[in-house]
């Protein structure tokens, strides 16, 4: 695959963790590194892996596909091969890839002089997903409680895993995350747009510089975060959405095993309102 | 730390911007404005000025109305209680008409009128608010993308609260106006519709809602991660690239094999924040309308996953059994 | 000092809000395939107590010697039992209703036992035959477990959990007071803002409970408004409070409404509503005019029953200890060997009953049309 008309110049020896040279070559347009190797290693066992599954399973509809965890009466311990010991050799795959792509990053970010925030981002998603298949498990004392690998499986165990709680949406921490979520969309769409609109001005239009972007959003609310700001905003935003999700699922059953509208309690009877 | 660009570490003081000069209007931007320290650690510090415009205060006047019908609703569903009102108020809501009403233009007030007058003033308000940042892109020569995206978000709400009732025939199947219950309706449409889960619309919406997520922290961690080379200055990299753009650009070729440039990022965030609610709404639009059991339909369709049956019969088929 | 303080106060603000939290070691039950979700998830601490059993007053005499309506007068009832049995249930009643200060005297005139002066006493009446009438025909709800006037009354003379038509709305044509039924935190339906008086509409009338359609195409056969599907979800809420379970107890949520998908504790709910409108509606409602002002609700209906009544937070009343070999003759005069074949309370027991429903019910009609639900 042929460089980047830039790219040589950028291509230069270090700033690997571990190794030393030894990994620092690139295939491709992919740096490999140390951590690139790990990676590939444990993503093709864990995709292998799902297919083997797949194949022992009833379907190779993709929809259909299902690779769950083991029953809750394994607790912590290991589970035969196709009753849930799949998923748990699937899942130490899993957080192996992502751990060490997200320090396959650090090495990146290293090797072209750039800040951290990528992994550091990329880390609150392996949290999210750590939460989801072990810490939220571990605290409640079986694998079981995982969510099992399938596209619309996964959903089935969403809906259920909410309905342990009567009605879910009334869980504060999944109120906070919805919301992240939603704002996080919203604050793209008008930053994308605000940059679009202004290098795309129309026939006949001059490109527009960040004094336009900050008055039109002045003109319109009153306030613009400006150009480094909106990215600050933006990484914050989407960084509560999954902390917030992660968190609201770490307390469904290790700390609030009842109804979520229950909770909600608390308030009702706060000592303020007589 | 410092040097991960987290938070503004010097402060500029001086005149406020006032921003490009504007063409005579009825409304002039008005020299409103001031700095705030803490807002300034974020991103700008300045606040204001502040343009009102002749759509801008009809929009302000049908906000005003919007919340002041919803809020005065719920107010007087607790007996003009104050300390109830807001002791309860997750709880309070203004609910569209009842189904005996069906599509009935004008519903008696408090049978349903006051949710149809707030949902009228709440989409007027939209409009007019879009219509605003329309005109002002095309004042200032800008582009209408912001516009746009934002007409994508209100094509939602008025599916929710106004297209879909109208195809179903009925007010009732609108959103009510409340925090808990707007959340008790998202609830039972899905268990009235038979999982939505299972509306594939749906699914796409969410895979945009979190793709919007991943693609604002990918971009945003980038940008700052790139700081110290200018890289938050996007329009100017766009026009002339610099080592800020080629180095986020490597980045990612290097991480994932593939990149964008400073342009098309934004255009990937345009589209995947702007496909939310729009495969949204349509996932809205079809439910009741085309489809009216999901997992049936996913059943049809095969993509509903199988498990073992339980055995168990519906006792209402059964000889004999209490109906 | 900023630092510490708001480390201080982030402290506090967690303490606080974990401090609501079931915070006490868990357990949990699988109650369907492996990896969806369908588990029961329970605080140790919080599941609720099973009421004590109280002892027999006595030992329960043998069934022999005179009949009780040769005894005594105005045996309507019971006259078939021996006078002996006949005493003993009516030191248990004594025991598991009536007031201690008032004892026998709660129903009867003790200068004239047989006297129907006291309500007290048609209602009691009145509430054998219910009970006997669930024990012979709701072997598909109440199992060979059985219920006695223990079940609901739990040693007082009104239980503590019932219901009345709720106050509703003062002039649903004015906004002031009007919740539209809803929008207020109501225990009824575990706090949430939905529906709060499921009862009317599904344990007195018969408003149906299933919302989804059984077609994936939309008809004209299946109108059901989302608000339909609000109380439904009201009434669900109540039946997971009462039992102190959640929604995979009975159902995989993947498809609320399909029973191959839902496990038979589903089938044993659904004759347990069916119970509970038979009891208000045939035992219970009808003694308006007997029952006192103080022991009705707002709009002059009885107290009525729900699934709280009898099951105080437990998927099986009293812990599922039978209390009905106390009191043999609160089975009721229809049972048939065959229900007592059935095996022990689980889910093996609810398929032998929903096999042949009509031997709980006493209808052997033939199979209804399936009409849309």
């Amino acid at each position: 695959m042929a460089l980047l008309s830039f790219e040589r110049k950028y291509r230069v020896r270090g700033g690997t963790l571990i190794g030393g040279d030894l990994f620092d070559f690139w295939v491709g347009p992919f740096y490999v590194g140390f951590f690139g190797v790990t990676t590939a290693i444990s993503a093709i066992l864990g995709t292998a892996l799902i297919f083997y599954a797949a194949s022992l399973g009833p379907t190779w509809n993709p929809w259909l596909i299902n690779i769950a965890p083991p029953d809750l009466e394994y607790g912590l311990a290991l589970a035969p091969l196709r009753e849930g010991g799949f998923w748990q050799i699937i899942t130490i795959c899993a957080i192996v890839a992502f751990t060490s792509w997200a320090l396959r990053e650090v090495e990146i970010c290293r090797k072209l002089g750039m800040g951290y925030h990528v992994p550091f981002a990329y880390g609150f998603a392996i949290f999210a997903y750590v939460s989801l298949v072990v810490i939220r498990p571990l605290m409640l004392g079986a694998w079981g409680h995982g969510f099992p690998y399938g596209i619309f499986s996964h959903l089935d165990w969403v809906s259920n895993t909410g309905y342990q709680y009567l009605h879910f949406h009334y869980n504060p921490a999944h109120m906070l995350a919805v919301s992240f979520f939603f704002m996080t969309g919203g604050a793209l769409a008008f930053h994308g747009a605000l940059v679009l609109s202004s290098v795309n001005p129309g026939k006949g239009q001059e490109v527009k510089s960040p004094e336009y972007e900050d008055a039109f959003f002045r003109d319109s609310i009153g306030y613009s975060v400006g150009t480094l700001g909106i990215h600050r905003l933006g990484l914050l935003l989407a960084l509560s959405a999954g902390f917030w999700s992660a968190i609201c699922i770490i307390i469904s059953g290790p700390f609030w095993t009842r109804g979520w509208p229950e909770w909600w309690t608390w308030w009702l009877n706060l000592p303020i309102w007589s | 730390m410092q040097y991960q660009n987290i938070f503004t570490q010097v402060q500029l003081r001086g005149p406020l911007e006032a921003g490009p000069p504007v063409p005579p209007s009825t409304f002039d931007r008005g020299n409103l404005a001031t700095y705030n320290y803490w807002i300034g650690k974020l991103g700008n510090a300045q606040i204001g000025p502040f343009y009102l415009g002749t759509l801008g205060v009809a929009s302000l006047v049908c906000a005003f109305l919007a919340i002041e019908i919803i809020g005065l609703n719920m107010w007087a569903s607790v007996n003009w209680d104050p300390i109830q009102f807001v002791r309860q108020l997750p709880w309070l809501a203004l609910e569209p008409p009842g189904p005996e009403w069906g599509f009935t233009l004008a519903v008696p007030l408090a049978e349903g009128g006051w949710w149809q007058m707030a949902g009228f003033f709440m989409s007027a308000s939209l409009i007019l608010f879009w219509l605003r940042t329309y005109r002002r892109a095309k004042t200032m020569g800008m582009g209408t993308h912001v516009a746009w995206a934002f007409a994508a978000g209100i094509f939602l709400i008025l599916v929710l609260g106004f297209v879909r009732p109208l195809l179903m025939g009925s007010w009732a199947e609108a959103v009510p106006f409340g925090i808990f219950p707007h959340l008790d309706w998202t609830a039972a449409f899905s268990i009235r519709y038979g999982n939505l889960f299972y509306n594939p619309f749906h699914c796409l919406s969410i895979v945009f809602l979190y793709g919007s997520t991943l693609l604002f922290a990918m971009h945003g961690a980038t940008i700052l991660a790139v700081g110290r080379y200018g890289g938050e200055r996007e329009i100017e990299q766009i026009t002339d690239r610099g080592t800020a753009s080629e180095r986020a650009a490597l980045f990612w070729r290097w991480t994932m094999g593939f990149n964008a440039t400073m342009e098309s990022i934004h255009r990937w965030a345009w589209w995947f924040a702007v496909l939310c609610p729009i495969t949204g709404g349509i996932g809205i639009l079809l439910t009741g309308t085309v489809v009216d059991n999901w997992y049936l339909w996913a059943v049809l369709h095969s993509f509903a996953p199988d498990y073992p049956s339980t055995g168990v019969l519906d006792p209402a088929t059964l000889p004999g059994a209490p109906r | 000092m900023t630092r510490s303080l708001t480390i201080a106060a982030i402290g506090g603000a967690t303490l606080t809000l974990l401090a609501g939290c079931d915070l006490g070691p868990k357990d949990s039950v699988q109650t369907g395939y492996r990896g969806a979700g369908l588990a029961q998830i329970v605080d140790r601490s919080r599941v609720a107590e099973a009421t004590a059993i109280p002892p027999a007053p006595y030992p329960l005499p043998p069934d022999e010697g005179p009949r009780a309506s040769e005894t005594y007068q105005n045996v309507q009832v019971l006259g078939g039992l021996s006078t002996e049995r006949f005493n003993h249930l009516m030191a248990e009643m004594n025991q598991w209703v009536a007031p201690p200060e008032a004892g026998c005297n709660y129903c009867h005139n003790p200068e004239n036992m047989a006297s129907d002066e006291k309500y007290t006493k048609i209602v009691a009446r009145r509430m054998i035959q219910m009970t006997q009438r669930i024990n012979s025909t709701w072997a598909s709800h109440v199992k060979q477990t059985g219920v006695t006037c223990y079940t609901c009354h739990r040693g007082k003379p009104v239980p503590d959990f019932k219901w009345a038509l709720a106050d509703g709305t003062p002039n649903p044509r004015s906004i002031r007071g009007n919740r539209r039924g809803q929008n207020a935190p109501d225990p009824n339906v575990g706090y949430a803002s939905l529906p709060s008086d499921p009862f009317a509409a599904y344990f007195a009338g018969k408003a149906n409970i299933r919302v989804a359609s059984d077609n994936a195409l939309p008809s004209a056969d299946h109108v059901v408004s989302i608000k339909d599907a609000e109380k439904s979800y009201g009434l669900m809420m109540h039946v997971s409070s009462a039992l102190g379970v959640n929604c995979t107890y009975c159902h995989n949520s993947q498809s609320f409404r399909a029973w191959n998908l839902s496990r038979g504790q589903r089938a044993t709910a659904y004759y347990g509503i069916r119970m509970v409108r038979q009891s208000n509606d045939e035992y219970i409602s009808p003694l308006q005019s007997v029952f006192p002002a103080n022991r009705k609700g707002p709009h002059g209906d009885p107290y009525k029953v729900n699934c709280t009544t009898c099951h105080q937070g437990l998927s099986k009343p009293l812990g599922g200890v039978s209390m009905i070999d106390q009191a043999p003759v609160l089975r009721g005069p229809l049972v048939t060997p065959a229900a007592t074949e059935a095996g022990p309370a689980g889910s093996g027991a609810v398929l032998d009953a929903l096999a042949n429903p009509g031997a709980m019910t006493g209808k052997n009609e033939p199979a209804p049309t399936p009409a849309r639900q």
